[in-house]
């Protein structure tokens, strides 16, 4: 049987992006070494050791074309699970995050979309 | 802080000209996209984690690099990617990459593994460049 326990985002600075996803999101640090010039880098929910998000570096040109455009056309590149939106989202607005879209009820979800300073935006999602 | 659709738009579009190493002031950039300096600096940092004038910072020393690991005279890629002073050139590179440009020649190391995918980490190509045809 095969799981999805790793999946990755493209970030244009590693560092900051370790410091956003841990310190404001509130994702825990799981892996750290260095890889060439970059790092592995792997974050966590603090309860969920099993699936991890993996910060690369987006130094591939064709990656950074592809972050760029999906930034300018409002397109999220990841979506989280909130347990409680408005409660996750009163509590970004607060830390100084910035969202392109609040709290809004989409069918079976309600959703809301931020973005993560390195290049990404990023949908959150609580199931209704 | 919610950004609406327009200002969206509008300080995305100025990431764009920062990017593409335009030298319109930060007040220029702010009075094309209608939206005041102040605003326009709390919205990009809001979103980039960076300020209009570090990310063109950034973008110059980024040119800078590639240009003197060509081999660039040091005062021409200086001139080139729009500082006018030497001195802060000099400085700010050095703080940036821990080399003096005068020292920043050599051509720019291969880089051993540059990830831009899962896949990339356990198989060919092991980075972009190998991944680009020729």
């Amino acid at each position: 049987m095969l799981h999805i326990n790793l999946t990755s985002i493209m970030v244009d600075d590693q560092s900051k992006a370790l410091a956003f996803y841990t310190d404001v999101l509130g994702f825990v640090k799981r892996m750290d070494f260095p890889a060439g010039e970059y790092r592995w880098i792997t974050v966590a929910a603090p309860d969920r050791d099993d699936l991890q998000l993996a910060l690369e570096p987006n130094a591939n040109p064709a990656a950074k074309a592809f972050q760029q455009a999906m930034f300018a056309q409002g397109i999220p590149l990841a979506s989280f699970e909130s347990t409680d939106l408005d409660a996750d989202y009163a509590r970004l607005m607060k830390a100084g995050v910035a969202f392109t879209k609040a709290p809004t009820n989409a069918g079976a979800v309600k959703i809301a979309v931020l973005s993560d300073t390195v290049g990404n935006l990023i949908q959150l999602h609580q199931r209704l | 802080m919610l950004i609406d659709p327009s200002t969206f738009r509008r300080v995305v579009a100025v990431r764009g000209r920062l990017l593409a190493n335009d030298e319109a002031s930060v007040a220029e950039l702010a009075r094309d996209a209608r939206i005041s300096p102040s605003r326009l600096i709390r919205t990009f940092a809001a979103l980039f984690g960076t300020t209009p004038h570090q990310l063109r910072t950034r973008v110059r020393l980024d040119r800078a690099r590639e240009l003197l690991a060509g081999g660039a005279p040091v005062t021409r890629v200086c001139m080139e990617v729009g500082f006018s002073s030497l001195g802060s050139f000099s400085a700010l590179f050095t703080r940036w990459t821990g080399t003096a440009p005068s020292r920043y020649r050599a051509p720019a190391p291969a880089a051993p593994l540059v990830p831009g995918c899962l896949g990339m980490l356990a198989s060919e190509p092991r980075n972009f460049r190998e991944a680009t045809p020729t």
